[in-house]
């Protein structure tokens, strides 16, 4: 092969990376720690990732490699969400500083730029954790220098090693992190790098590049997830007899949140699931052992064409793996890569919801951004005068570009950002660097309770500063616990967690689990109250009916007779009960 | 040069008791209660007045009548040259406006000041009048120096309900949009002019720190540093005497050095803010 790669090659590279980080975002997902159903790692770094390729696409081509650094830099620092996506971001930042620098790329840069790469990542956070995507990327990097130190100028032997290395790292990731070994799986942001590294060396070769392989049979069922996904399929691994799919052609507009609803119904009644959705039609692909309850789901948002339902189970192993390969495929076809992030970029748009539309005309000296999920997590918010609330903090978490948005319609001088969602936090910080005219200040609140004891204890009367120390004081004493279910079996803080059970999760892990909703309330507030607590605030979810909610209040009031109890709707999806004790 | 008498008014928390060993005259604050004049610390204890309030009895309450703060006066003019007199908040109160207006008649006799205090602070006004009446001051010169420095001086409360604040309608409309959905304990503010919101805090601890982080604010950027012989350190307190000496508590570690004078709440400022509140206030001292 060559020494070297020039722009309309890298072009290819990043452009294939990206789609097979995509192709595999379902199965990343499947690899959070957490077996709780929201936003997940393999949808923020392709949401991150995607929205540096929309940029890329549109350059067309010829393209010079200062064009194309500064769109991969740009684009993936505006599209960042979730802890893994900034530091994707800042990855592909760190490379394009000396991309942009060179015409054309020998190993020697790109040492040099996996150098920039991982120095940047990094930075990025605050207390880099080993284990993790960044624990990969630092492997791959040191790998780098010693083939290059050893005399390795040819590309290919360059990149395929890296990769052998960066699998290597990754593998062993769950021995540095002990909450990966109890789950039983490797990291999923250091998964997503190696997808990229692998489309893009795919590309590079000049490979015919089926993403769909991967696609159906790299997510063969929650159960194995842990395996590699290369792996045989197996009878075994057939937990969902029907590979079902059809076209929906949409009645109504088909946003983000919708295709995250619809899919998160999906994957609890099967997987291998692909959602794939234009302004017109959603192509749908489902392995499910129910395909009407798929069907019926799907009625809701169209008309359905194109419907095929097969038996897996009544075929030879080796033919169905076959079928279920071209099903997927035949979803992918004329899917191409400007379509999808275009899905992406609206989607943006509409996860930022302005509480007020029109940009007050005269400047006040401080503005709120809250993240918020559910209709009366908004109103709460409101009510505490936010200017700008950004919805889908669970399901779907917003952008860098989200946050830049929502600033740019409020007139303050400074602003406060609550994220209220650890995993949001780095995208919001990264906002404070895009935004010029304002000063945005980013207060690192972890949950919903955080968010608003947080946005009550600020003082207009005190500097940013003062406000700034004030805030976080309190955040510290607000002790956060929240209800949901798990999406597969799992064990987490030598817990043994089975699907479909409650979670009490708190700040610091499991608190409690088990099969009574009730019984999983009270005891993870058992585990939050102790001599000192004043208030437990009980914000109680979308699947709640106010009378079962009522119920679970009077019992925690009577428990806890010292304590006030305030009993709101939250109107939060996935979580049943969001709590706080402070 | 004559001598010169403090008079004020039962806000300032003086009661007629200490009044008496301080040399202070103190003019009771009058209620209706059921059609009934009642006067504060004469004939209405601080232990009616909570229970009447609690069973949502409606109190009124009203500046002293005009003749009362006369013939108060009258009676003072009879053993010293002037009097200087120190109500309540004219920001708060009307009775103020309505003194001025009466000193009129008594050819710069009587000297009253306007310097917006109430509660502890206004106790510490007439506490700073009464040393420089002895240092020599005529009513003129301690009313000019007491107004110099109306504005070194803060109160915060926190109350426990919004309830009597509304009911009572003096809430600033920025108050009153507080606690919208979430219950929550305001942090009101008075300074100068009128009682306004200054925070909110979900529960009574971090209401307490707020106050304590705003008085040390105050006195670091306002008042000199937080120091014992810069600032003076006060606490009231409506109804709750164990939940204020509690707090007195935390407050003392939180100012090493300092010393707190506490009072219960003046009934004509609990009525429009109810039992349960606790305040926190400090001031400039005066340098003799």
């Amino acid at each position: 092969m060559s020494d070297t790669i020039n722009a309309s090659v890298l072009r290819k590279m990043f452009l294939a990376g990206a789609k097979n980080l995509e192709a595999k975002k379902e199965w990343i997902n499947d690899l959070n720690v957490f077996p709780v159903p929201d936003g997940d790692t393999g949808t923020n770094m392709t949401m991150t990732i995607m929205s540096a390729a929309k940029e890329v696409v549109a350059l067309g081509e010829p393209v010079s490699m200062g064009e194309m650094a500064k769109a991969i830099s740009g684009g993936s620092l505006r599209g960042a969400r979730g802890n893994s996506g900034v530091i994707l971001s800042q990855l592909l930042r760190g490379f394009t500083k000396i991309m942009k620098e060179n015409d054309e790329l020998d190993v020697t840069l790109m040492v040099e730029a996996c150098d920039r790469a991982v120095e940047s990542a990094y930075k990025a956070v605050m207390k880099p954790k080993e284990g993790t995507i960044l624990t990969v990327a630092k492997g791959i990097c040191d790998k780098a220098h010693e083939l290059h130190e050893s005399g390795c100028v040819d590309i290919t032997v360059f990149i395929e090693e890296l990769i052998k290395e960066g699998d290597i790292v990754l593998a062993k990731t769950p021995e540095l992190l002990p909450v990966l070994k109890q789950a039983g799986v490797v990291d999923s942001g250091g998964q997503g790098l190696m997808e990229v590294l692998k489309g893009a060396f795919d590309a590079y070769l000049g490979k015919e590049i089926d993403y769909t392989i991967d696609a159906a049979s790299a997510t063969p069922g929650t159960s194995s997830v842990a395996k590699d996904y290369k792996g045989e399929v197996t009878d075994e691994d057939i937990r969902f007899g029907y590979c079902t799919e059809f076209i929906i052609m949409l009645n109504k507009p088909f946003n983000i949140k919708h295709e995250m609803d619809f899919k998160s119904f999906l994957e609890s009644i099967g997987d291998s699931i692909v959602v794939v959705a234009d302004d017109e039609i959603v192509k749908v692909h489902v392995h499910t052992n129910d395909p009407g309850m798929a069907i019926q789901r799907a009625l809701k948002y169209g008309a359905l064409s194109n419907m095929k339902i097969d038996n897996m189970r009544l075929e030879h192993q080796e033919k169905l793996f076959k079928e279920s390969e071209k099903a997927a495929a035949g979803v992918h076809d004329g899917t191409g890569l400007a379509e999808d992030t275009k899905v992406t970029i609206e989607a943006c748009g509409d996860a930022a919801q302005c509480s007020d539309n029109a940009v007050p005309a005269e400047r006040k000296p401080f503005g709120f951004i809250a993240v918020s999920v559910g209709e009366g997590l908004d109103e709460i918010f409101k009510s505490l005068e936010v200017d700008m609330i950004i919805s889908g903090g669970q399901t779907m978490n917003p952008s860098t570009e989200d946050f830049v948005n929502a600033a740019a319609k409020i007139n303050a001088d400074t602003i406060f950002v609550f994220p209220n969602n650890k995993n949001i936090i780095m995208a919001a910080n990264q906002a404070t660097f895009l935004v010029e005219d304002k000063k945005l200040v980013v207060i690192p609140t972890k949950t919903i309770p955080q968010g608003i004891t947080a946005i009550i204890n600020f003082v207009a009367d005190m500097s940013i500063e003062e406000n700034v120390a004030h805030m976080t004081e309190e955040i510290a004493l607000v002790n956060t616990g929240e209800v949901t279910y798990a999406v597969r079996d799992t064990t987490i803080d030598d817990k043994d967690i089975k699907q479909g059970d409650f979670m009490g999760i708190g700040d610091s892990g499991i608190l409690a689990n088990g099969k009574d909703l009730a019984e999983v309330v009270m005891a993870m507030t058992d585990e939050m109250v102790d001599e000192d607590s004043e208030l437990i605030s009980i914000y109680y979810g979308d699947d709640v009916s106010e009378d079962e909610a009522n119920e679970i209040s009077e019992l925690i009031s009577e428990k806890y007779s010292d304590c006030d109890v305030e009993l709101q709707f939250g109107g939060q999806p996935v979580y049943y009960y969001i709590m706080s004790v402070e | 040069m004559g001598r010169v008498a403090v008079v004020t008014d039962s806000n300032s928390g003086i009661t007629q008791d200490e009044g008496e060993k301080l040399g202070i005259f103190v003019l009771p604050m009058p209620f209706t209660i059921k059609d009934e004049d009642y006067f504060e610390d004469i004939n209405l204890t601080q232990e009616d007045f909570y229970k009447l309030l609690k069973d949502d009895v409606d109190i009124a309450t009203s500046q002293p009548s005009p003749d009362s703060v006369k013939r108060l006066w009258d009676s003072v003019l009879k053993d010293y040259d002037e009097i200087v007199y120190i109500p309540m908040s004219s920001g708060l109160s009307g009775s103020c406006q309505t003194a001025i207006m009466l000193s009129d008649d008594y050819d710069g006799k009587v000297q009253v000041v306007n310097n917006q205090r109430i509660s502890v602070t206004q106790r510490q006004s007439c506490l700073d009048a009464l040393r420089l009446a002895s240092n020599g001051s005529d009513a003129a010169a301690i009313k000019a120096v007491l107004e110099e420095v109306k504005f070194e001086s803060s109160i915060y409360i926190m109350l426990d309900t919004l309830y009597y604040l509304k009911k009572g309608g003096r809430i600033t409309p920025a108050a009153a949009a507080l606690g919208a959905l979430l219950r929550l304990k305001p942090v009101l503010q008075i300074q100068g002019e009128k009682l306004d919101a200054f925070a909110k805090a979900r529960t009574v601890s971090q209401g307490k720190s707020i106050m304590i982080e705003a008085v040390k604010s105050d006195m670091e950027k306002r008042f000199g540093g937080i120091d014992p012989n810069k600032c003076g350190l006060y606490m009231a307190y409506t109804y709750d005497r164990e939940a204020a000496e509690a707090y007195r508590e935390e407050v003392l570690k939180a100012f090493p050095g300092f010393q707190i004078h506490m009072d219960p709440l003046s009934l004509s400022v609990s009525c429009h803010i109810g039992p349960g509140a606790l305040a926190l206030a400090c001031t400039k001292k005066l340098k003799f």
